[in-house]
């Protein structure tokens, strides 16, 4: 582990000289962008591994495979035929949009984490996602677990002082009957039962005017437990935070999204350009699926949550094809995030022209097996975001006037509040 | 102020009526339902006072149950392969052709179900304008009574048991009649033409309910042309009509409203322009084309020939033609056939006289007029002729002697529907029992087809591919924006599986499209933008020799004869049209352009002869003709109806065709007779007054505005010389609010009132967009309507002398004559009343009154000048309905959807798919009102910001604005200085409602101009600015000193 780490190090210092113009972080990018439906650096997808591939192959002969692999294999390249031969002639999509900067990039990327550790790679995630949730949870505050269980020894402590001081009492009293034995016969003979006494309150109520009494009493109830229950509807009712249903194919979205690192949009293809994010098609599954089986983990049969797909769109396995005597059955996952009619969300909104992350609101998605809802998803919780969240105006024309307006007043940002996002109209019509 | 009181709702409010005053004093008619609300069939609650505390027991403990409940598990259920051009949340239009009116229109469709209408901006001939008909032909896709599937004898059967039958029936018939109504589609032509082949002993009928054959018949005698010409109202400087309902529902009315608007837009709405077209309309029911003319003059039916004998006469002797001999000279009051003709003939080669008459002679008549004015080739085009509208009213006549003289064996009705439209039902009906084999293609159990054996139901038209021609030469597509719903094939693919053609109707449209040339890029095109079209033809001038000689003693005798009859006319209305739609609740709701009654029809009768028959609002009359009675119709006073008519509307009384359309109003068709063509007025009739009385369903008086000045209008000469005539008078502003101030967007409307012809395809524009609830007859009586955008109808009435009755003058006149309190006297001329509309929707006042008084600020102000309402906060005190001075406020005294009380499309599943899934779809117990649709503006906004560019003007239309075939509305953001809003809403002739209040509406309209002689703004207009100003000094110091 040390030598990887010695000899990463190394390589690190030797090759960053190399490829001025490659940048990493464009790299990482284009990278999340275009390859992570098919690749991955230290696992095989659709197509191989990508770890090393720079001392694999040379750069010009990548960057030739990347713009057009199919021309590449037709022209004889031995590499690439056989590279062909041994990916099951699958076809690697063609890229000759991609600029050879933006080529060297990626390789550069991939050089980068190839060389990185493997555990160092996971922590990164990790982090990531944490800053994420503990962002996300600080508006829930109270219901950390800190403070609820510190309230919670206070409660004990303070049980334990009036069990003591009732104690305490009851020994002074005892005593207090040995010492004057009289005097204390006496009093407890005056002591009398609120039933006899007239004057009593609780004899007015419950013995004079029962129904009064009974009113009293249910009114108290229902003062209350009204109380109890606003609070709790408040908090509860409606809200599923934490709702986290069993979905017909047990997907994993730290498999796909933590491991592959496959860009949320590739599948979630709507989120930056429509009001709803939408569910993949299984026909987006089986881009990837029509190869990758996963049936080394399952003795060399398809994996059973895979073949779920394969039902769904009515393929053959086998074959390697489409069957269309099978009947393609829609898959019928289980809606998690569930806003109520009377307020208008729109994805493309957040995502494009807010560029918010989805972690913001969805939590760590990329390390969960099962997805659950981080958030309430009440209105106090949009607002305070919104309240907060600043508009990028410098980077979007429609906010020109806004911006030169700021500018103008001589103030630095505007949240969303400041351009009308606490306005009833934004979110409800 | 200037023509101060001059306008009036209706009859009632001049007459001081006690029912009006009534309504107006309890503005709001709305006592609470208590009884209704808590019999109410609401989910299963049937609940009355006594329950009530039981209810709360048990809601109690409810509270508690469902706060352990977890909320319903929703699925999402992703396409299998998705198609590549449709995202979930993003709507997809599509172009495609509504079949019934040959209009161009875009559908939009959301997760696939259309869910709007819209009119395509990039037709050359609709110009992107839809009327009401064509927005509700929608909500005819999601009408469950329609055929689920084919159907035998009562039965359904699968299309090849139905097709067999069809088949051997047609293999025998030795008379086969097709009827159908006008086909301008040539894939249809051809379908036909397939199926004459195979069957050659067939007869192809085309049936209108509402004819047009006389004008047919008058172009092929005159121009040896067999067809309905390609009129231009845009080129008309001059514009004569006889009864021609142009804007509302003769021909293609939004294709005429569109030209015709052209040359009503004055001043900064019209680009500067200070010229305007004339409009004359002679008719005898005040219909939507003569509130809108300039001069209109009443006349009986049966005056029409004698009328245009006479300007025919005029004109030829000016043109120094021959006249028409043996003609007497027939003037009406004022001169105005001499004016008429003198004004046609200074407008020579650009004037257009048109009739709606269905009658031979007098059509002929008009060619001859346009003729001799040289307008043949001008504004009379026959070498563009529309291709709708045609019928055979003597083939027709034919096939149902043939039908009762037994020479019919086989009859198919294609989506024709004669039993109920066919003046003599009972002959038509005996007759269509001697057929053997009757098929009707309608896709609901109409009045014919309950008479048909078999039914092979056709798709509805978003369901179906084809063509239509409209206009000659314009090649317009019909392409489905969804899948059949049902079981359904279309009619014309029917025939030609009948004719043993197997191809199905797609193929066969293309084909015939290749055939013609379209190769597959032009196909594509065409199918994108929805038509294609090379463009105009130049006109040519034909000649006419025919002068109607023998016209001139029929004429004088229809008229000698009926001269102190009352004359029955029918019309259509411009919602229900020729009754085709009555199924449809948005157009029964939507109320009638003038009268403003909804869920009926009626008798109209002017006040003169009401009087005479001793009948008012509200009693019921019988008409008796020699074949026919219409037993108690409501009677309604109509202002601008012609003395001794009475008109009726048609496409009402169905008897079949779905619970909405049942036994609404009566059916007036019967009232119609046949000389050579339909004629659809009649002095053959007896009209007496009947026992009982009917409310009618009327809006109008409703959201009352107490006769405060809101209707500024000018003549164009005043405008001419002074563009702020009539627009003087401005209130004194005195402001206790901070004025708002706005730096991002701020929305704004204007409206149009010269351009405004009050057709109400706003309003069910709006309807559809923002998922506007159907309320019904008995809650529209109770001012329930829901609508939140309105037409307001006012009239003007004047005295014999031509004097304005005014509230001042009129009242105090009676009553130093010791009268009541009514300003009507035997002095008011009601046959002539001038019209004005005004569109009403919520003025997003920029110091809302509502907004004040809303105690847990549901309705709230927003920084970009709108009004929001926010219905989950709304608790529903009504307190905003109270303080809104324009009455726009709609209250939800029910729940709507998914209740057998409101069984209309919100009723059932199928109904709820053109719910709008953009919109709220509101409770019980809020209130909701126009909110300038928000849902498009912020989708426009976030257009613009994900392409990241700035929001151009134009970027956002509001459903009433697209859909004005008039472009009366005009929306946008005036602080975009650039914008066409920013030029409108502060311009000369802009004003506010009810300024004096200084709510700060968004709302601005612009003054009406009318091309009349006589001053309309008043006689201190040029000097009323610098009046009013020293009276507002000298107030403002009176204020002072009190204070």
């Amino acid at each position: 582990m040390r030598l990887l780490k010695f000899t990463s190090l190394f390589l690190l210092l030797s090759f960053s000289t190399r490829f001025a113009s490659a940048d990493v972080s464009e790299g990482e990018k284009l990278f999340t962008a275009n390859c992570t439906s098919c690749h991955a650096i230290t696992e095989k997808v659709v197509g191989p591994a990508l770890k090393d591939v720079h001392k694999r192959r040379d750069a010009a002969w990548l960057t030739k495979w990347i713009r057009n692999s199919q021309a590449l294999v037709k022209s004889g390249d031995a590499t690439a035929v056989a590279l062909y031969k041994e990916n099951n002639e699958s076809v690697m999509t063609s890229f000759e949009n991609l600029s050879d900067g933006q080529v060297a990039s990626i390789v550069e990327y991939i050089k980068a984490e190839s060389e990185k550790p493997t555990a160092a790679a996971n922590a990164s995630v990790g982090g990531d996602a944490t800053g994420a949730t503990s962002s996300a949870g600080a508006q829930d505050g109270f219901y950390n677990s800190t403070t609820f269980w510190g309230l919670s020894i206070i409660a004990i402590i303070l049980f334990v002082i009036v069990f003591i001081l009732f104690s305490i009492r009851k020994v002074v009293d005892q005593l207090y009957a040995q010492k004057f034995p009289e005097a204390a016969a006496e009093e407890s003979v005056q002591r009398i039962s609120w039933k006899e006494r007239p004057t009593s309150v609780r004899y007015k109520l419950f013995k004079k005017h029962p129904v009064v009494g009974i009113i009293v009493v249910i009114l108290a109830f229902t003062v209350v437990g009204g109380l109890v229950g606003f609070d709790y509807g408040n908090k509860e009712v409606g809200v599923q935070k934490g709702y986290a249903p069993v979905q017909p194919i047990n997907y994993s979205h730290e498999l796909h999204a933590g491991k592959y690192k496959i860009n949320c949009l590739y599948c979630h293809s709507g989120a930056d350009k429509s009001k709803q994010a939408t569910i993949p098609s299984p026909s987006t599954c089986m881009n990837c699926h029509a190869h990758v089986t996963a049936s080394k983990n399952y003795d060399g049969k398809v994996s059973p949550e895979i073949q779920k797909i394969y039902n769904a769109v009515g393929w053959d396995a086998d074959k390697k094809a489409y069957d269309p005597a099978k009947t393609q059955t829609p898959i019928k996952w289980v809606r998690i995030h569930n806003l109520p009619d009377l307020a208008y969300f729109n994805h493309s909104q957040h995502v494009k022209v807010g560029k918010v992350e989805c972690q913001a609101c969805h939590g760590p998605i990329e390390t969960m097996k099962v997805v659950s809802q981080q958030t309430s998803l009440q209105m106090g919780w949009c607002i305070n975001c919104h309240r907060e969240a600043k508009v990028d105006m410098a980077n979007n024309d429609y906010y020109q006037k806004l911006h030169e307006d700021l500018k103008a007043q001589g103030k630095s940002y505007a949240t969303v509040a400041n351009v009308g996002g606490l306005e009833c109209g934004k979110c409800h019509y | 102020m200037e023509n101060k009181n001059t306008y009036w709702k209706g009859l009632e409010e001049l007459n001081n009526d006690p029912k009006f005053l009534q309504a107006k004093r309890n503005e709001f008619a709305e006592g609470i339902p208590l009884e209704e609300v808590l019999t109410e069939q609401d989910g299963e609650l049937t609940s009355n006072r006594r329950d009530f505390l039981k209810y709360f027991g048990f809601s109690v403990s409810a509270v508690a149950l469902a706060a352990c409940n977890k909320a319903p598990v929703k699925n999402v259920i992703p396409y299998i392969v998705k198609p590549e051009n449709i995202t979930p949340g993003i709507p997809n239009w599509y172009a495609t052709t509504n079949p019934e009116t040959g209009a161009s229109i875009l559908v939009k469709t959301r997760e696939g179900r259309p869910i709007k209408i819209e009119g395509n901006p990039e037709s050359p001939i609709f110009k992107g304008g839809a009327s009401a008909v064509e927005h509700a032909s929608l909500l005819g896709l999601y009408d469950n009574e329609r055929l689920k599937a084919p159907q035998a004898e009562g039965n359904e059967v699968d299309w090849n048991t139905l097709d067999g039958k069809i088949k051997t029936g047609l293999a025998s018939a030795k008379n086969i009649r097709l009827i159908s109504g006008t086909v301008n589609s040539p894939s249809v032509k051809k379908a036909i033409a397939a199926f004459t082949a195979k069957y050659p002993n067939t007869k192809h009928i085309t049936y209108e309910a509402v004819s047009n054959s006389a004008m047919i018949d008058a172009n092929t005698q005159s121009f040896g042309k067999a067809v309905v010409p390609g009129y231009r109202f845009d080129k008309a400087k001059v514009i004569v009509s006889f009864g021609a309902d142009f804007l509302g529902t003769w021909i293609s009315p939004v294709e005429f409203t569109k030209q015709w608007v052209i040359n009503r837009k004055v001043g900064t709405a019209g680009d500067g322009k200070t010229e305007m077209s004339r409009h004359i309309q002679f008719e005898s029911n005040l219909s939507l084309t003569g509130s809108n003319a300039d001069m209109r003059f009443p006349i009986k039916p049966s005056a029409e020939g004698v009328i245009l004998i006479s300007l025919y006469n005029k004109l030829a002797a000016m043109a120094g033609s021959p006249t028409l001999s043996g003609a007497q000279n027939i003037e009406l009051a004022l001169n105005s056939v001499e004016n008429t003709a003198k004004e046609l003939w200074a407008a020579k080669g650009a004037s257009l006289v048109v009739s709606g008459s269905n009658n031979l002679d007098n059509q002929l008549l008009v060619n001859a007029i346009n003729s001799l004015l040289g307008n043949i080739g001008t504004t009379v085009d026959l070498d563009n002729y529309s291709n709708q509208k045609y019928s055979n009213d003597t083939a027709f006549e034919a096939f149902v002697s043939d039908m009762n003289n037994g020479g019919v064996d086989a009859v198919i009705f294609m989506n024709s529907n004669p039993a109920y439209s066919y003046y003599n039902a009972k002959r038509f009906e005996d007759g269509l029992k001697k057929v053997a084999l009757t098929v009707s293609t309608s896709s609901s159990v109409d009045e014919t087809s309950a008479m048909c054996k078999l039914y092979a139901p056709d798709n509805h038209y978003l369901e179906s591919w084809g063509d239509a021609e409209p206009k000659v030469g314009y090649y317009a597509l019909i392409q489905p924006t969804i899948s059949p719903v049902f079981n359904t094939r279309q009619a014309p693919e029917s025939l030609l599986r009948w004719a043993d053609n197997s191809t199905d109707y797609y193929t066969f449209v293309k084909g015939n499209w290749s055939a013609m040339g379209v190769n597959e890029t032009a196909w594509n095109k065409s199918l994108h933008d929805g038509f294609m079209y090379a463009g105009e033809k130049s006109a040519q001038s034909y000649s006419n020799s025919v002068l109607p000689t023998a016209a001139v003693n029929a004429a004088y005798q229809a008229y000698t004869s009926s001269k102190d009859k009352i004359e029955i006319s029918l019309y259509s209305k411009v919602g229900l049209g020729d009754g085709r739609n009555a199924n449809n609740p948005w157009l029964q709701e939507l109320p009638d352009p003038i009268s403003k009654v909804c869920w009926d029809n009626y008798a109209a009768i002017g006040k003169v002869t009401a009087d005479q028959l001793g009948v008012k609002d509200g009693d019921v009359i019988s008409i008796t003709t020699k074949g026919y009675t219409i037993e108690s119709i409501p009677v309604l006073v109509q202002p601008g109806q012609a003395n001794n008519t009475v008109s009726i509307a048609v496409g009402y009384g169905r008897t079949h065709g779905g619970k909405v359309a049942k036994y609404v109003g009566k059916n007036a068709y019967g009232l119609a007779s046949f000389n050579k063509t339909v004629g659809y007025n009649t002095a053959d009739a007896k009209v007496a007054k009947a026992s009982g009385d009917y409310e009618l369903a009327q809006t109008q008086t409703h959201h009352t505005i107490e006769g405060r000045n809101i209707i500024k209008e000018a003549s164009l000469k005043e405008f001419i010389k002074d563009p702020k005539a009539g627009n003087h008078d401005h209130a004194h502003i005195i402001s206790l609010w901070d004025e708002r101030d706005s730096k991002g967007h701020r929305w704004a409307m204007a409206i149009d009132m010269n351009a405004c012809t009050g057709c109400g395809s706003c309003v069910v524009s709006c309807s559809a967009e923002n998922n506007v609830p159907v309320v019904g007859r008995k809650e529209v009586l109770n001012s329930r309507e829901m609508h939140w955008i309105r037409i307001d109808r006012y009239y003007s009435f004047k005295d014999k002398n031509g004097k304005s009755i005014t509230r001042e003058a009129g009242l105090a006149g009676n009553m130093l004559k010791g009268k009541d309190e009514t300003l009507i006297d035997e002095n008011t001329n009601f046959e002539n009343v001038k019209v004005a509309f005004q569109p009403m929707m919520c003025q997003h006042c920029g110091h809302a009154p509502c907004e004040t008084v809303c105690p847990v600020l549901a309705t709230v102000h927003s920084s970009e000048g709108l009004n929001h309402m926010a219905y989950n906060r709304c608790v529903g005190t009504r307190y905003c309905a109270n303080n809104c001075p324009y009455k726009v406020r709609r209250f939800n005294w029910f729940k709507y959807r998914e209740n057998d009380k409101f069984d209309f499309y919100m009723n059932n599943d199928l109904g709820r798919m053109v719910i709008n899934p953009d919109v709220t779809v509101r409770s019980r117990g809020v209130m909701e009102k126009c909110s300038f649709c928000i849902q498009r503006v912020q989708s426009g906004k976030l257009q613009a910001k994900v392409e990241g560019r700035n929001l151009k003007d134009g970027d956002v239309k509001t459903a009433c604005q697209q859909s004005c075939p008039s472009n009366a509305i005009i929306f946008g953001d005036i602080n975009d200085k650039s914008s066409e809003i920013a030029k409108l809403f502060k311009n000369e002739r802009s004003y506010v409602l009810l300024e004096e209040y200084n709510v700060q509406p968004s709302v601005s309209y612009m003054t009406q101009i009318r091309n009349v002689e006589e001053a309309v703004a008043g006689d201190h207009a040029e000097h009323g600015a610098e009046h009013k100003e020293e009276k507002h000094e000298e107030k403002a110091h009176e204020h002072a000193a009190h204070s």
